[in-house]
This record gives C-alpha cells, sequence and structure tokens, in this order.
C-alpha cells in the first residue's frame, strides 16, 4: 500500500457513490474500487463504511440487493439509484469548484497580489 | 417511490431479517478481507486475525448502521416503553391514580370539542359544501338571508359566477294519514335543489331541475332518511307510496341519507315539497315583491372564482333589483334600511348559522373551563410523578454516572408520562362517549329540539390524540427536568433509601403545582358559581306572567279557516268545562315562544319616525290574559262583546304606553295598524309588562286585540289552559276534546308554560350543570393533588418529626403545624386564582344575569370551598404526623 491520504469530512458519500455507479458492488468491493480509483492514495476506515452504506441506502441514493458475490457466497450488492446519480453530479461539481478555487489560491504568486 | 418506502420501513417490520442480513453482510466482508491476505502470503489464522483487528467493532459497527437506518431511536423508544410499562405496573395505585386523572380532563375536553366540533365546525354533508354561499343582503355579522322569489329568478338569470343558484323555503306542513295528522319539519326547494346543493340520496332521485311551474310532476316529495325510519319503517319500496301533505296527495320520489338536514343544522327536516307545489297553494307568490319572509337563495360558486368579484356581482344584480319601483314599499324617507341596502354572501357550507351563533361563545367558554380542568389535571399527575422521582433519585444518579446522558433521562421521563397520557387518553375517549351523550341530552331537552348529532370522528380523534400527546409532556416535563438533576456524589454517598438529600429540593416544585391547582380550581369554582347563580336568577325572574298550571299547545287550522272563531268557541267552552281546568283561551302568540310577530303601528298627532313604531302584536281571545297569569292594570280586558263587528279594541302593555305616551292617559286614545291604517283602534285596558322574546330581555312594547278583530284569520294558533293541579295530567283530556271538536285540528308540541319557559334557558342550563360537573371533578383532583404532597411531605420528614416527638413536642401542636402548611398553600393558590378570576371576568360576563362578574358572594363562597377541601386534604396525613411512633421511625434509619 502507498502513501495514503486522510479522508476531507463529507467526501466519504462521494465517493462511495462513484464507486458504485461504476458497476454495483457489494460493500468489500466498494473498499477495493475507491483504492484502485483513487490509485491507492485514499483507504477507507473499515468501520465507517458500512454505516455511511446505510446512510445513503435509507436517503435513497443507493439501492441493495442480495446476489451472488465472486466467492459463490450471498453478498449484497449496492447500485445507483437515479436520485444518487444527481447527488453524485451536485457532489462532484462541488467537488470540483472548491478544488479549483482551493488550487488557484495556492498558485498565486507575489505579482498577481 | 415504492422501492423508497420498502427501503425506509423494511426494517422496521422485519427487524429480525434485517439484523441477520446485517450480520451477514459484515461476515462476507470480514471473511472476504482474510481471503485476500491469505493470497498475499499472510497464514489463515493470522490473516483472520488482523482482518477482524482491521475491521474494528463489529457491535460498534452495527449499532452505527442501526442509527444510519433511523433504528436507534426507535429501539430506545421500544426500551423505554417496556421500562415504563414496567414501572406503571409496580405501582398500581399511582398508575391508577394518574390515568383517573387523565381520563377525566382529556375526556372532558373530547367531550366538550366534540360538541363543538358538531355544532361549529361541521360541514354539511354535501358534495363540496366549501363551494355553497347563501346569496344574502344587509351589513354586519346578521346579514339578512329572507328574499323573494322575483329576487331568485333575477339572481339566476343575471350571474354567471355561479355553477348553479337555488333556493328553499322552510315552514311547517301537515302530514295526515289514516290514524290523523302531524305537523312535520319540512321546506319547499326550487326544482334545481338537489342537483345544485348535492343532496346524498340513498333511494330513488331528487327533483328535476324543469322550471319552478306547477304541473302534474309537482305532486312530489323527497324525505329525509328520519322520517322515512319514522314514518315508513325503512320501507325499501317507498318510492311511489303516496303521502297527503297540507290535504293534497304526494308521491315519494326519492330518500335523502347521510345525515342531511337541509341547511338548518341542530334542527330536523323530515320532507322536501318542489316550490311549484307553493305556487299552487299561493299563485302569486312567484310575482311577489313584497314578502321577504322564508326564501333563502343559496348558490354554488364556479371554480376559480375569487369571492370578491363573486361579492360584486351578487351585489349589482341586488342593487338592481331594489331600485325597482316595486321596492319603494320598503323605503323610509326614500331610503332603503341598512338590511337591504347592499347584497352580500355567506358561506353555507355549515348552513345557517343561528345554532352557532347561539352555542358559540358558550361552547368557547366550556373549551375554556375544560381546559383549565385538563390542567388541573396535569398538576395532579405531574405532582405524582414528582413524589415519586424522589425516591428514584438513586437510580438516576447511577445512570448518569455510568454514563446516560441527561436528555436521554428526560426522555425516558417522558415516555412515561406520555403513555400515561395516551392510556388516560384512550380511557377519556370512553369517558367522553358517555359525557357527550349526557351533554347532547341537556341540549335535547328544550322544547325546539337541538339535534346534535356529536360524534368521535376523525377530527375528534386527532384532537384527542393531539391532547393527549400535549399532556403527557407538560405532565413529564418538570418532574423529569428535576428528577434528572441530581448531584451524584452525595446522594450515592448515602446508604438509606437516598430521598432525604434531595427531597428538601423537590418539595417547593410539588406546592408550586398544588398551589397552581388550587389557584386553577378556584378559577373553575368562582364560574361556576356565577353560571349557576345566573341560572337561578333567571328561573326565579318575575317575568310577568304565571309560569305554573298552565298547559299550551299549537293548533292548526289550515283548511277549516272559515268557522274559526265559532270553532274556537266550541273547542274554549269544551276545555273549561273539563274538571281540574280554570281557564282556556287561545292566541297568537304565548310568552317565551319562538314566534312573535312585530307590527309597524301610527300614534295619531304624533310625527312619523325613522324608525317605524312598533308593537309585538298578541291576538286572543277573553281569558288569555287570566289564564297566562298577566294582570290588567288600568281600564279593562278584552271580552265576548269585542266581536268582529263591535268596535276595535286594543290592551297595550306599560312598556308601549311608557314609549308613545310618556305625557298623557293612552286609555281611550286610538292608534292603527300600518298593515290597516284607516282602522283605528281604540286603548281600553293598560296590561303588566312580560318577558317576551327571553328573559334576560325587557319587556318590549306589546299590544294584545282580540282575536275576533283579527283582519284575516291565523293558521296557526296557541291553545292556553289554566289547570288546577299539574297541567301534565290533563294533557289526554285535552287531547280526546280537541279530537271531539274536530278531527281536522291538528294538535302539536303540547307542554307546560314552565317547560317552555326552561327551554329558552337552555344555554344557561348546559353551562351551569357542566361547570357544576367540572367544577365538583376538579375540587377532587385538588384535593387529592393537595393530599398527596401534605402526605408525601410528612413521610419523608417522619424522621425529624419522630425525633420531636421524643423531643417531648405537643401532637396536637404537630397536626396544627401540618395543616398550616397546607393551608398556606391553598391560601397562595387562592390568592393567585381570585386575581386571574378578577381579571378574566369579561370572559364569562356575557353569560351572567343579575349579577356582576365580580358579584362577592360567589368568591367568597368558593373560597370558603376551597378552604374547607384543603382541611380535607390536609386531615389524614396531618393525624398520620400525630400518631408516628418516634422509636419505630428512629429504628428504620
Amino acid at each position: 500500500m502507498g502513501k495514503t491520504a486522510d479522508l476531507l469530512p463529507g467526501t466519504l458519500d462521494m465517493l462511495i457513490l462513484k464507486a458504485v455507479s461504476l458497476k454495483p458492488l457489494h460493500g468489500y468491493g466498494v473498499l477495493l474500487r475507491i483504492r484502485q480509483i483513487s490509485k491507492e492514495a485514499l483507504d477507507i476506515p473499515q468501520g465507517s463504511l458500512y454505516p455511511a452504506l446505510y446512510r445513503l441506502e435509507h436517503q435513497g441514493l443507493i439501492l441493495a440487493e442480495w446476489g451472488e458475490s465472486d466467492n459463490k457466497r450471498k453478498a449484497k450488492y449496492y447500485t445507483l439509484t437515479q436520485a444518487g446519480r444527481k447527488r453524485l453530479r451536485e457532489e462532484a461539481a462541488g467537488w470540483n469548484r472548491l478544488a479549483a478555487a482551493i488550487a488557484a489560491a495556492l498558485d498565486a504568486t507575489p505579482d498577481e497580489v | 417511490m415504492l422501492t423508497r418506502l420498502r427501503v425506509l420501513l423494511k426494517p422496521l417490520f422485519r427487524r429480525h431479517r434485517f439484523e441477520e442480513d446485517l450480520a451477514e453482510e459484515l461476515r462476507l466482508h470480514v471473511d472476504t478481507y482474510a481471503d485476500d491476505l491469505e493470497r498475499s502470503g499472510i497464514p489463515r489464522a493470522e490473516a483472520v486475525r488482523r482482518a477482524r483487528l482491521e475491521f474494528g467493532g463489529v457491535e460498534s459497527v452495527r449499532e452505527d448502521c442501526r442509527e444510519a437506518r433511523g433504528l436507534r431511536l426507535l429501539d430506545e423508544l421500544r426500551q423505554d416503553v417496556r421500562y415504563a410499562v414496567r414501572v406503571m405496573a409496580r405501582t398500581p395505585v399511582f398508575t391508577a391514580a394518574a390515568i383517573l386523572s387523565l381520563a377525566l380532563g382529556i375526556g372532558a375536553n373530547t367531550a366538550i370539542f366534540s360538541v363543538m366540533d358538531a355544532v361549529l365546525l361541521r360541514m354539511l354533508p354535501v358534495e363540496h359544501p366549501e363551494q355553497l354561499h347563501f346569496l344574502a343582503h344587509g351589513t354586519g355579522d346578521n346579514p339578512g338571508l329572507s328574499s323573494t322569489y322575483p329576487l331568485f329568478e333575477r339572481y339566476r338569470r343575471d350571474l354567471d359566477v355561479f355553477s348553479g343558484i337555488t333556493a328553499y323555503n322552510i315552514q311547517e306542513f301537515k302530514v295526515s294519514s289514516a290514524e290523523g295528522s302531524d305537523l312535520v319539519n319540512g321546506q319547499f326547494v326550487a326544482g334545481n335543489f338537489h342537483s345544485v346543493v348535492g343532496v346524498p340520496l340513498v333511494l330513488g332521485r331528487g327533483f328535476s331541475s324543469e322550471p319552478d311551474q306547477p304541473n302534474d310532476s309537482s305532486y312530489v316529495v323527497v324525505i329525509t332518511e328520519g322520517f322515512w325510519t319514522r314514518r315508513f319503517g325503512r320501507d325499501p319500496d317507498v318510492i311511489g307510496k303516496r303521502l297527503a301533505v297540507n290535504g293534497k296527495q304526494v308521491t315519494v320520489i326519492g330518500v335523502t341519507g347521510a345525515g342531511f338536514d337541509g341547511l338548518r343544522p341542530g334542527r330536523p327536516l323530515d320532507i322536501t315539497l318542489p316550490i311549484a307545489l307553493k305556487m299552487v297553494e299561493d299563485p302569486e307568490f312567484a310575482g311577489r315583491h313584497d314578502t321577504w319572509t322564508g326564501l333563502n337563495i343559496v348558490g354554488r360558486l364556479k371554480r376559480g372564482v375569487e369571492d370578491g368579484q363573486a361579492v360584486a356581482a351578487v351585489d349589482t344584480v341586488f342593487r338592481g333589483y331594489m331600485s325597482d319601483p316595486a321596492q319603494d314599499w320598503v323605503k323610509r324617507d326614500g331610503r332603503l334600511p341598512d338590511g337591504l341596502s347592499i347584497g352580500r354572501l355567506m358561506p353555507a357550507g355549515k348552513g345557517t348559522g343561528a345554532l352557532r351563533q347561539q352555542y358559540d361563545l358558550a361552547l368557547r367558554a366550556l373549551m375554556g373551563m375544560v381546559a383549565v380542568f385538563l390542567l388541573i389535571a396535569c398538576a395532579n399527575v405531574a405532582n405524582l410523578m414528582l413524589a415519586r422521582a424522589s425516591t428514584r433519585v438513586k437510580e438516576v444518579a447511577v445512570r448518569i454516572s455510568v454514563g446516560a446522558g441527561r436528555a436521554r433521562l428526560v426522555r425516558q421521563f417522558l415516555t412515561e408520562t406520555v403513555l400515561l397520557a395516551i392510556v388516560g387518553g384512550a380511557v377519556g375517549l370512553l369517558v367522553s362517549l358517555w359525557a357527550t351523550t349526557a351533554i347532547v341530552t341537556l341540549f335535547r331537552a328544550g322544547q325546539m329540539p337541538v339535534v346534535l348529532e356529536a360524534e368521535i370522528n376523525a377530527r375528534v380523534l386527532a384532537f384527542t390524540g393531539a391532547v393527549s400527546l400535549l399532556t403527557g409532556i407538560v405532565c413529564g416535563l418538570v418532574p423529569s427536568l428535576k428528577a434528572t438533576r441530581v448531584d451524584i456524589a452525595p446522594t450515592l454517598k448515602e446508604n438509606s433509601t437516598g430521598s432525604a438529600g434531595t427531597g428538601r429540593r423537590l418539595l417547593p416544585a410539588g406546592k408550586v403545582l398544588a398551589m397552581c391547582q388550587v389557584a386553577s380550581c378556584i378559577l373553575l369554582i368562582a364560574w361556576t358559581g356565577l353560571l349557576v347563580r345566573t341560572f337561578q336568577n333567571l328561573k326565579t325572574l318575575d317575568a310577568g306572567f304565571q309560569k305554573d298550571g298552565v298547559l299550551l299547545f299549537y293548533l292548526d287550522t289550515r283548511g277549516s279557516e272559515a268557522q274559526v272563531c265559532t270553532l274556537y268557541g266550541g273547542l274554549l267552552d269544551r276545555l273549561q268545562a273539563l274538571p281540574g281546568v280554570r281557564a282556556a283561551a287561545v292566541s297568537t302568540a304565548s310568552p317565551l315562544a319562538t314566534d312573535s310577530e312585530e307590527r309597524g303601528i301610527r300614534i295619531p298627532g304624533l310625527a312619523e319616525e325613522a324608525r317605524a313604531r312598533t308593537a309585538v302584536t298578541n291576538r286572543i281571545t277573553p281569558d288569555y290574559l287570566f289564564t297566562v297569569g298577566i294582570r290588567v292594570l288600568r281600564g279593562r280586558g278584552v271580552t265576548a262583546q269585542d266581536s268582529a263587528a263591535g268596535p276595535k279594541v286594543a290592551l297595550i302593555n306599560e312598556a308601549l304606553a311608557r314609549a308613545y305616551f310618556p305625557d298623557s292617559d293612552p286609555l281611550g286614545m286610538t292608534f292603527s295598524f300600518m298593515s290597516a291604517p284607516n282602522d283605528p283602534v281604540t286603548i281600553v285596558g293598560i296590561v303588566q309588562d312580560t318577558r317576551h322574546r327571553n328573559l334576560r330581555e325587557p319587556a318590549p312594547r306589546m299590544a294584545y286585540v282580540p282575536l275576533a278583530q283579527a283582519e284575516e284569520p291565523p293558521g296557526l294558533l296557541t291553545a292556553v289552559v289554566r289547570t288546577a293541579q299539574d297541567p301534565r295530567s290533563h294533557e289526554a283530556a285535552v287531547r280526546d276534546t280537541v279530537r271531539h271538536v274536530s278531527p281536522d285540528l291538528v294538535i302539536s308540541y303540547v307542554r307546560t308554560l314552565e317547560e317552555q319557559v326552561d327551554a329558552s334557558l337552555v344555554r344557561e342550563r348546559v353551562l351551569a350543570a357542566l361547570s357544576t360537573g367540572f367544577g365538583v371533578l376538579a375540587l377532587v383532583l385538588a384535593c387529592v393533588g393537595l393530599y398527596g404532597v401534605v402526605s408525601y411531605g410528612v413521610t419523608r420528614r417522619a424522621r425529624e418529626i419522630g425525633i420531636r416527638i421524643a423531643l417531648g413536642a405537643q401532637r396536637a401542636a404537630l397536626q396544627w403545624q401540618v395543616i398550616r402548611e397546607t393551608l398556606t398553600v391553598s391560601a397562595a393558590g387562592i390568592i393567585i386564582g381570585l386575581i386571574a378570576a378578577l381579571v378574566t371576568t369579561n370572559l364569562v360576563s356575557a353569560f351572567l344575569f343579575g349579577l356582576s362578574p365580580r358579584d362577592p358572594f360567589t368568591l367568597v363562597a368558593s373560597v370558603l370551598v376551597l378552604l374547607a377541601t384543603s382541611l380535607v386534604a390536609a386531615y389524614l396525613p396531618a393525624r398520620r404526623a400525630a400518631a408516628i411512633d418516634p422509636i419505630r421511625v428512629l429504628k428504620t434509619e
């Protein structure tokens, strides 16, 4: 495992939404997928993953269905709902705005002031 | 949407499944992670250990998941409820006392609310009642509803803001059958009435919306469910049956249902006839511009039409009609009276407002009373909770010390009181079922029965639910906040029952609550006293006539009008000949009957005024004044010589003499009625003033004229019979006599004059009876509450008292000390309550008669009652205090 960054508050939900937006996943799969798509940079504390999944399901952003895992075990698969897709779009846009703004701020040189 | 709902609800109902799924999901995670670790070369046992370790506490993750799904609150609620039920079961006496208090309080509120719902809130059982509006006229709170048929036609022709406009005219009808004739309540309606109003039908059909012109198909009748039940025994084949109404044969074509009683709530409706039949009875009716009686116009507003727009349209048409020369007769000095100057709309969704107006204020006052009553009950429960909380101080301290949040504990206490209140509310619903029946009976006791369908409907249930919940929170708030403010260390250190340390702080709250109870109680008792004395004042008022020993009934002579007077002659002779009957007479009015005829009069020599001079006129036979017990003060009464052929005479009462003959002796003077201006009548006697429309109003100006000299024979008369004994015992003989004289005469509404007077006091009686009931119950509750506080105080200080006895204190002195403390609490409450009573006097003053809202007698009496109650409450605990055995108390330490 490479160097991992701490998650900013509020980003976990967005990452989970992104992960399940690519393909239906079970809980452990979400963990792996986030690690993979963040180029191993983000590691989610395992204990906080499930409460987050349940919260998102309660909010109607993701949907859970029982299926079968790769190792032929009963597993709960999460998919993105319409509302979840909308939320992901909004959060991503918000995040990008924020990131761009911070990047711009940090890039500022004395000449520009 | 449905999936969403399933997601939200599934864990609530399939809790077991939810837990299993959660466990399975977490297990899969750990196992898969362990597999991955193993694959990277770590031995199986170590992989499993690390997987578990990294995952963290499974139980806390599960708890977080439950919370994420909103289940934790539910779990805690379930815990709290289970705990509360256990606590309640452990103290059955306490629980029963609390539930009983709350059941009485909530039950009283529910009962009054359901009556209020029936009188004030309920909409007519028709389609979209909120769209219905009366096309009324005049200004102020009391717009005129009566109209003429031509006005109705004009509205229908000229207005396009309504989807339909219809009219009805309520009156009584004579329904005859082989068994005899009956007067029933009915209405004539325009042909489109049933469709415009949207009347529910259980059988057959309503009238067809053809133009209102008499033809063969006009001889039809629609009956109400009540009449169908009473008259036809709910015969399913009633359609097509015939009925003789006012001497005409009509065919039943429909039965209305669902509690439809016309647009006059509170009064029964039996039959509905097409207005075309009224035109048969009275051919000029459709063209008459000068009869503004009885015909009410109601329209259904089109969707989307603004109220203001509709009002303007109605006003325009109304003014147009009133500018017609045909209406010049109502003008005074060329101007229309206020009541006929503008047209307007009145919501008709609840029907006409007579019943609402009569009881609106009274019901609000009652609602206020039961609210105060509920406060007393709440204080009782809060006090009981407080007392009990003190025995749980240690439990609370332990729980706080192991980390329970105060909010969590408060919630648990509240769960307990809310649960008590919900059970109390459920029992209260049962109480209210009984109470509502009793109240409705009180209303019905009048002669004109008020039909109230008070029922437990959704609105009432919602009210009860909300009140229960609120009650639970109110009861629980003070005790829970008090009880959870605990100093942990000293409480836990103490090894006895753990109440002494915090008890001193708990007591003042209890005393304050008891004080509030006494204050609320004195408020209720004072109101009760005022209302009861008002009722007594009115009952014993000298109204100017003698109400005992008089039987009266209506005689309907329509159909036999030609020989009315001779008929009455024969009838009265026979009635007077009955054993025990001292006198008999007929008249067109009687004291405190709801009908009275006010006629315009002209007095020669007096200039016309803007306001017409009027006199309430009663046409009487010679013995009327003697029969009803009205004294002739000067001159003479009506005699048999005052016949149709003789000179026209009249008697006037003192009020009329004072008003119109202030400076001269009216005896021998003349006046004339507006309706016959060239036919002067001579005043031959002056009679005593009598209350006429109701007991509160001073006597109106009245004129009595001989019935024999009436311009046209009236159809409906009142017969009065003075009897030596109980008038009711003569009822059968009187009925026989009437039937014997003529089977055509319809006799209805037999009552004694005393009952008629009582009927005018329904509101006063309802208020007095109900407030007395609430007052007594409030006293009992306050007594119990006070007893609880004092008794608890004695128990708490048993040790102190024991020591004082051991040191030689006088037992009588101890007893007095307890009583004195109780009296101090109630004295404080009494002072607060008195201030509240004096401040709120204007709330009740509208109901009072013959006494001031600050009536000292009532207030002093209330104080004495409360003091006596306090003494009763203090007596037992005081005796117990004095009887404490010092040795036993000190040993238990």
